[in-house]
């Protein structure tokens, strides 16, 4: 991920800035596919090699990153009542 | 933001915005140019007395005037293809923000790092504050680092709403529903001013949007601030 | 008025339909939706019977124009073709539009739907029932015109007879079994983009189809009253396109929404 250090003083200021890189994948504007598949991958990703598999957070970043708040909520909800229309 | 007699495009606060007054200048210059030989095309024909009876064709003219045109064409869709690839590029942005419309305010959120979200109303005009703009102020400011790369993810909640900051050459339609992406850089410090850009209802025009460009510790500073 | 006159045209008389269908128009329009607002449907029933009897009104005193009056010369028959064709163009694009619908939806399904075709919950028809006995019908019905046309090019009043009536028959069928296959149906029209474009299209086909029928049983009942000769049989060439632009839709819907959409 694309990184800027940045010069921090105090302890809990994180020591770099990223986010959600470029994904070829999805080269448009409309980026909801890439917030959705995100969101999709990191439960699939868990649900296949385990809650504490770290390399699953990657995705997790992505789709927090680029996700509203209450698109996740609604999908958080949707999943606990079984409900989430996608595969997981 | 505009003020008295700004007659012209804003300053611009970003590289694109930059050469988006660049092209705006070279197609000025074309149509300028295209204006006056017309007006004084128009001007010798009707001054003009004398008649050919004779002149039923004109092929090297009339090859002239399909051709020049391509050309001049050209010079104008060249630099605007290019600008228009340039804003759609994403290059590596630093952070992502998210904006949402809603009918009457757009609310941020930022979640690469810490959660923060908030909505950004408009604040009602005092008339004797003269350090104020008019249906230009709101109680929270989207404060961002300068000199970074940011990536704007734009929606709506309910209507559709329109993104806009002309001094950084952005506008993104607000769609419920659909995430579009945008990205800027800011060259300087300061406020920077828009507005909602698309009919979303009775309060359409009192839903502004106020950038704070602060440098980079400052930002830290200000987001480690809200998110405590 | 004098059937001699110094032009092929058909000049018209005056006529109280135009006026009252678009009246039984207004109404049934209005009346709709007063049914939907206060579950009342008294105004839109007399609506729809004004729009029926002035139909039936109508095509009737054409029939008596073209027939029984010789109105319809050779040049006003042409008219009316070119009409015709322009009006079942005119459907086509009605019917584009939702397939358009249709494509749009499927073919970059959204979130909301699990990013799939058919949509997450759905559960499709199997294309190879009911809606593939259903195709057979319809290009079975294209067969039975097609006969029944040559027949009465051919003056063979029995053969043309038989032809439309199997056609007719085959229209019934399509009918009762698109019925039979809707009560059966695991969604509805509220369920999801899938169930809208669904019954929308289809339902829009059903209601050419009972159309397209009823413009059949007409020209049966005409030609069981001789109104058809070898050379002049404006009324069935007009019904047979109609039938076979529904046959083509049904091939459309179901290639596309019934077999490439499930």
């Amino acid at each position: 991920m694309p990184s800027l250090a940045v010069m921090a003083s105090k302890k809990e200021v994180p020591q770099e800035l990223s986010t959600a890189p470029f994904d070829p994948r999805f080269p448009n504007q409309n980026q909801t596919r890439y917030c959705w598949q995100s969101y999709v991958d990191y439960h699939r990703c868990r649900k296949l090699k385990g809650e504490d598999y770290a390399p699953c957070d990657y995705f997790r970043k992505c789709y927090e990153s680029l996700c509203p708040f209450a698109w996740v909520e609604k999908w958080d909800t949707q999943r606990e009542e079984n409900r989430f229309p996608g595969k997981i | 933001m505009t003020t008295w007699s700004c007659m012209n495009l804003q300053d611009s606060a970003s590289p694109i915005m930059e050469q988006l007054i660049f092209f705006h200048d070279h197609t000025m210059m074309i149509i300028t140019m295209i204006l006056a030989m017309v007006l004084y095309f128009m001007a010798s024909t009707i001054i003009n007395e004398l008649v050919d009876r004779y002149m039923l064709e004109g092929q090297t003219m009339e090859l002239m005037w399909t051709i020049v045109p391509a050309v001049i064409l050209l010079f104008i869709t060249t630099p605007s293809l290019r600008l228009l690839y340039l804003m759609d590029e994403i290059h590596n942005p630093i952070m992502t923000i998210k904006t949402i419309g809603h009918q009457w305010y757009w609310s941020y959120e930022y979640s690469d790092f810490v959660n923060v979200e908030f909505d950004s109303y408009m604040t009602p005009y005092e008339g004797d504050n003269k350090s104020m703009f008019r249906l230009l102020e709101t109680d929270n400011h989207v404060t961002l680092p300068m000199h970074s790369f940011i990536r704007i993810i734009v929606t709506a909640a309910d209507v559709l709403h329109s993104w806009t900051i002309p001094s950084l050459g952005i506008k993104a339609d607000a769609t419920p529903g659909r995430l579009n992406q945008s990205s800027f850089m800011i060259n300087r410090p300061g406020l920077l001013y828009g507005q909602c850009s698309e009919i979303c209802g009775a309060n359409h025009s009192f839903m502004p949007i106020v950038i704070e460009s602060v440098s980079t510790e400052n930002f830290i500073e200000w987001i480690k601030k809200l998110s405590e | 008025m004098t059937n001699h006159m110094n032009h092929t045209f058909h000049m018209v008389n005056q006529s109280p339909w135009p006026l009252i269908g678009a009246m039984g128009a207004m109404i049934t329009l209005t009346g709709t939706i007063k049914w939907f607002h206060q579950y009342e449907q008294t105004l839109m029933s007399i609506g729809m019977i004004t729009m029926i009897m002035t139909t039936i009104q109508w095509w009737r005193d054409i029939t008596r124009e073209g027939t029984y009056q010789g109105l319809h010369t050779s040049k006003v028959t042409k008219g009316l073709r070119w009409g015709m064709i322009l009006f079942i163009t005119s459907e086509v694009f009605f019917f584009v539009s939702f397939f358009w619908a249709f494509f749009h939806s499927s073919l970059s399904p959204t979130n909301e739907l699990g990013s799939m075709w058919p949509p997450t919950g759905i559960q499709v028809f199997n294309p190879l029932q009911i809606p593939l006995l259903n195709t057979a019908i319809l290009l079975s019905s294209g067969v039975t015109i097609t006969w029944a046309h040559h027949s009465i090019l051919e003056n063979n009043y029995n053969q043309g007879l038989q032809g439309l009536f199997m056609t007719v028959i085959l229209g019934l069928y399509f009918t009762a079994l698109q019925a039979y296959e809707y009560m059966e149906s695991p969604f509805t029209i509220a369920d999801s983009v899938y169930g809208a474009t669904f019954f929308v299209a289809t339902g829009f086909h059903g209601l050419h189809v009972i159309i397209g029928t009823t413009f059949l049983i007409t020209c049966l009942m005409r030609h069981l009253t001789l109104h058809f000769s070898s050379n002049h049989h404006m009324g069935f060439e007009a019904a047979a396109w109609y039938w076979h632009f529904v046959d083509v839709v049904w091939l459309f819907l179901y290639i596309s929404i019934y077999w490439w959409g499930s």
